[in-house]
This record gives structure tokens, sequence and C-alpha cells, in this order.
């Protein structure tokens, strides 16, 4: 569904087009214009319910007969329209920040670095603002060609990746799905070795190879990421921290069911994992900002550990 | 049945392009049935209200519209000028306008997604060529923004407009009540972060758009300050991460452990048998990071970090086991 702002600016753009093309095919004008073949005939329905007299009867008169799109009194005013300030803005800042993405394939970066010139020229002052929004991929490229590869090719990969929770490394096989970056790089993929699927951190990536086995993920819908690349499932095992103020930072790095307020300004976070105990670097790093209320085997863990390392130190049984 | 508002928003904006004068308030009620059935059915201030709010919707979908006097009767009227709303010539081959339309898709706010794929609707409606490409692009990137705070701010700083907003610092226990010039925004892995001037703490500031609670609101006036020619917001930031550290510190990882402190070392030797002795650049927040690995890592120094890292471990270590919360 979109709202009223997006179909008015749609609709401005769509006579523009109509005016051009008489006949035009519902099917490709969606597709031209990144809707739905249904979205579109809503914004016809709209149409010739428009024009510059109600009651006069001076009206847009457009139809289709659901394949076709004729506009029977063309008129010129239905000119190509100046970019918006945040138009200029969303488009410039992510075709900018596309740009200077590591590992993207050079003939691509070149198209874009032309397209913005072009685009910063026609959007004038519109363009003003977008110097003020900036955005930046990490520089995770060292595995980059080998996945690509892999991708392009549809084979099976071998890696050496560095678990997090569990502070080791290990060795799997994967059928990769996609790359994405959000912060961070991720590769989708079907692990063979877990059986599951998995987002792998570029950057903790310490060996890679391309297998000459073909690639044979399970077939699925690509998953919802509206609410963050890793995302725990619902049925995963509940972790509840206590964390003081100093440790609020959790709630903005780990996606979570609840975050309730504590009275000295700290949080009671519910989150879920798959593996509470590789939740263990989390209590470590939080140290006096958190408390595990459960699962109590977690905070044993995390306490195991801390004990283990003091002895390093020197130091005897707290 | 009310008349939706994208056909009254359609209706309001090709009545203004379509004239060569400026046309009165009235004029437009009478062209315009959704507002003659507002000043009928309900009142002359609705009617106002709804044509102000209008104005501003079409204003920010980039029209242009003048206020004028009507050179027949010196009334007041308005136009959307013809010279002043067209885009000017473009021509993007079929490499540029595909690369830019996945580009376009990167964002994964409402706003942002919206304004971004409205400028490739009239790109496409000037006649942009629009090929779809069958091939994958190699990756996927997007660009999140689920803190509520981004809309307004960017809108503050497009506008060059003060704002106020309660903010929680880094570990603060409670929010302060802020007043920024908003200067710019950066997303760097992942967050977003705003830099501005504060005016209470008469400083060029970063904040986390995270830690902003409650709702962000425009104030009236301009900015007092001036507008740094470039404001470097990622430099700011990275610095708190700990990067671009000079100082170094020497820890032991277990072998075959601390893989990420292993990319990062600047020197790596073979302790003995289980141990290897990295030296790493030491920034802030080190500590923190190096507490994560537990017993895979032993600091050797310096004795203040050292210091550090054992507190957080007697921390950890002193945490009484409670029982589950019925």
């Amino acid at each position: 569904m979109s709202n009223a702002i997006d179909q008015t600016r749609r609709m401005l753009s769509l006579v523009t087009y109509l005016r051009e093309r008489p006949g035009a095919e519902v099917a490709e004008v969606a597709r031209a214009f990144g809707i739905s073949e249904r979205e579109l005939i809503g914004d016809l329905n709209v149409l010739p319910m428009c024009g510059t007299s109600f009651r006069g009867g001076d009206l847009l008169d457009i139809d289709t007969d659901g394949e076709r799109i004729w506009w029977h009194n063309v008129d010129d005013v239905a000119q190509p329209l100046r970019l918006a300030a945040d138009e200029a803005t969303a488009l410039l800042v992510a075709a900018r920040a596309v740009a200077g993405l590591p590992g993207l394939r050079a003939g691509d970066r070149e198209a874009l670095t032309r397209a913005v010139a072009k685009i910063e020229n026609a959007a004038g002052e519109s363009a003003e603002g977008s110097a003020r929004v900036g955005v930046t991929f990490e520089a995770e490229s060292h595995v980059f060609a080998d996945i690509d590869r892999a991708l392009s090719e549809g084979r099976r990969l071998w890696l050496r990746y560095y678990s997090h929770g569990r502070g080791g490394m290990t060795e799997r096989e994967v059928d990769p799905i996609r790359l994405l970056t959000e912060g961070h790089t991720y590769l989708e993929a079907w692990c063979r070795t877990s059986e599951d699927h998995r987002m792998f951190r570029l950057d903790r990536v310490a060996e890679i190879r391309v297998l000459d086995v073909p690639a044979d993920p399970p077939k699925r819908e690509p998953r919802d990421l509206s609410g963050g690349l890793v995302n725990p499932s619902a049925d995963d095992p509940e972790v509840v921290v206590e964390v003081s103020s100093g440790g609020r930072w959790v709630a903005e790095y780990y996606t979570h069911d609840r975050a309730e307020e504590l009275p000295d300004g700290g949080l009671r976070i519910t989150l879920r994992s798959a593996d509470p105990s590789q939740l263990r670097p989390l209590v470590l790093r939080l140290g006096r900002d958190g408390r595990i209320v459960s699962p109590p085997e977690l905070a044993e863990q995390a306490r195991a550990a801390a004990l283990e390392a003091l002895a390093h130190y020197g130091e005897g049984q707290v | 049945m009310a008349i939706a508002k994208a056909e009254r928003l359609m209706n309001l904006a090709l009545c203004l392009m379509n004239t060569r004068r400026p046309l009165s308030k009235k004029e437009l009620r009478e062209s315009i049935e959704a507002y003659r059935e507002a000043w009928q059915h309900s009142s002359e201030e609705a009617f106002n209200r709804m044509f102000e709010r209008d104005k501003d919707d079409l204003r920010e979908l980039g029209l242009v519209i003048d206020v004028d006097e009507n050179a027949l009767d010196g009334e007041l009227g308005y136009l959307a000028r013809a010279d002043r709303n067209r885009l000017p010539e473009i021509a993007l081959d079929a490499e540029e306008a595909a690369a830019l339309t996945l580009a376009a898709r990167v964002w994964q706010q409402a706003k942002m997604s919206g304004a971004a794929s409205g400028a490739l609707q009239k790109l496409r409606a000037a006649g942009i060529p629009f090929t779809e490409t069958e091939r994958r692009p190699a990756l996927e990137p997007r660009i999140p923004a689920r803190e509520a705070a981004f809309e307004p701010l960017l809108t503050a700083a497009r506008d060059r407009r003060p704002v106020t907003f309660e903010y929680r610092k880094a570990g603060a226990a409670a929010v302060e009540q802020r007043t920024v010039e908003p200067w710019a925004l950066e997303c760097w892995r992942g967050h977003w972060y705003l830099a501005g001037w504060d005016r209470d703490r008469e400083d060029a500031r970063v904040f986390r758009l995270s830690r902003i609670t409650g709702k962000v609101r425009a104030r009236s006036g301009a900015f007092l300050g001036a507008v740094p020619e470039h404001v470097d917001v990622r430099a700011t930031v990275a610095k708190f991460a700990g990067e671009g550290a000079t100082a170094t510190a020497v820890v032991r990882v277990r072998r075959g452990a601390g893989f990420p402190l292993r990319t990062k070392a600047l020197a790596t030797r073979r302790a003995d048998d289980s141990w290897d002795e990295l030296e790493i650049p030491y920034g802030n927040g080190l500590g923190a990071d190096l507490a994560e690995f537990g017993p895979d890592v032993l600091v050797v120094g310096p004795e203040e970090l050292r210091a550090d890292v054992i507190d957080r471990l007697r921390a950890v270590a002193g945490t009484v086991v409670e029982s589950v919360d019925a």
C-alpha cells in the first residue's frame, strides 16, 4: 500500500510517461514504475477524476482495458518535472554509497559515477542537501571476489570461519545465496555443516575456497530482513539480561523482543538466541554493566570463563 | 464519501501547472471538488488548513509554487510555472540507468525509499531508458534507518532548522535536553549519527540517533553559527570506537583463538606451545573488547589495560547466579 504522497508523485510522472506512449502496456508501465499492476490500475482509476475543473468537465481522459492505456486528450502540461530535494538526496546518497562499495564490479562503479554527475547537474539546487547525508559501507573485500565467483558460477564454498560465540574457528561447506551489506557485509548461505540458513560476516572469514561442486541451497522465499540482517527465530530460547545505563548499547546492537526501563537508568532486555551459550562473549564484555537473569547456565558459563581467565593473571578463586 | 488525498493533491497540481496567471484561493476552491466539499460541509477554516497542507505537500514533492498578485484584480494567487518546474535535459545510457535503478533500492526506510523511487519515476517519465537486467547484482547493499529521529533530523538538516531533543549519552543514567543546529547525518556500520552545533555547550558535537529519546522538535529561527565547509562525522565516531589509535598493547592469545585480534595485529610472535604474543593498536574501548575473549586472552601490558581487563573479569566472576524470576 502506498501513501498519498508517493501516489501523487507517481501519478504526476505517470501522465508525463503516458503522454509520450499512446497505448502503453499495463505490464510494462508497472515494471518501469516499479509497482504492481494492481497499484497501477489503482492510479488509472484516480487519474480520470483529476484535471483543471471537475464541474467544467476538464478532466484527464485516461482509460485502460486492463492491458493497454490510452490518454485521449493529451495536453502539453505533462512535462518532465524537476527533482525534489528529498528525491535528489535519496537517489544521490544511495548512488554515492553504492559507488564507494568495495567489491563492486568496475563497470558498475563507472556507470554509477557517471550517472551521479548527470543527476547532480540535472537536480541543480535540489542536489545541495545531499551533501548533508553520507553513508559508508565497510571495506571487507578480501574474500569478496571468491564469493562473487561462487555466486555467478553456482558453486559451493569451503570456509574457515570465526565463530564469535564459540571464540574459535570452524570449517564448513556452504551453498551461497546472496551477499548483503548493512553496516557489515554478510554472505547469506545454506550451511551444509549445520543444515541451516546462516549469515556469515565477511570480516570473520579467515580462509575461503571455491569448490568444484555445484551449490544446491534449498529453494525458499527470500527471508524478510526488514528487522535487520541477523534475526533470531521466534522459537529460539529466551535470554533475559539486566543492564545498567552503561550497558544500554546492548539494545542498540542486539535484535530483541522487549527492553523495559529500569529505575536506575538501566534496561531489562529480553532477546532470543538459538544457542544462548554463544552469548558468553556478551556477558564478559558487559562486566559489571550487566547481569544475566536467565538462563542461569549462561551466567555460570561466563563466570567459569572469567575465573579461568583470572587464574592466568595469578588470581585464585574469588 | 470523502475524496482521497492523492486525488485532491493531483488536482491542485494540475490546476497550478495548467495556468498562466496566478489562481486565487477562491478560484481553486471552485475548480477542485474536494475543496468545495470541505468548504461547504465543514468551514472556511477547514478548507484553508487543507489548502495550506496540500501546498506544503506538493512543495515537498518538488513543485515550485509561486505566490503572485493577479494582474487583473490585485488579488494574491498561486501558480506553478512550467519553466521553473521542468527537469533539465538529462541523458543516461542503459548502463547508467540500470546502475542507478539498483542503487535506488538500497533504502530500507519508507520515506527515503519512496523519494528514491519517485526520482527514478521522474527520470523514466523524462525518457531515461528502462532496461530490465537479468543479471544478478553482485551484492545487495542496504541502508537501514530504523531510528525514529532519522526523518525529522533529515528534514531539519535539509532546511537548516535548529532542533531540540532528549538525549541519553553513552552510559548516562539520565536523559538531557539538547538544542542542536543539525549539520550532517552519517551512517556508519549500520548506525546513524548526527553532527551539529550544540547551542548549550557552544561546541560541535556528534550524536548517535539511537540514543535520542522521544520526539525531535524543530525550532523556529535560523542557525546562529556558521556551518563548516566540511563535516567529518565518521572520523569522530571512528575515534570513539577505538580506531585510529596510535598507542599499542601487548596481549597473549591462545593459539587458534582470537581471530579478530589477529587480523588487526601489528606483530605476532610465538610465546610458547599454546600461546602467541600479539602487538595490537590500543584505542578507546579495548578493555571491553579483550574481556570478551575470556580465558583465551591474557593482557601483558600496559598495566592500566591489564588492570581494566582484570577488573572486568572480577565483576563477571563475582556475579552471583540468581534463580530465574518466576
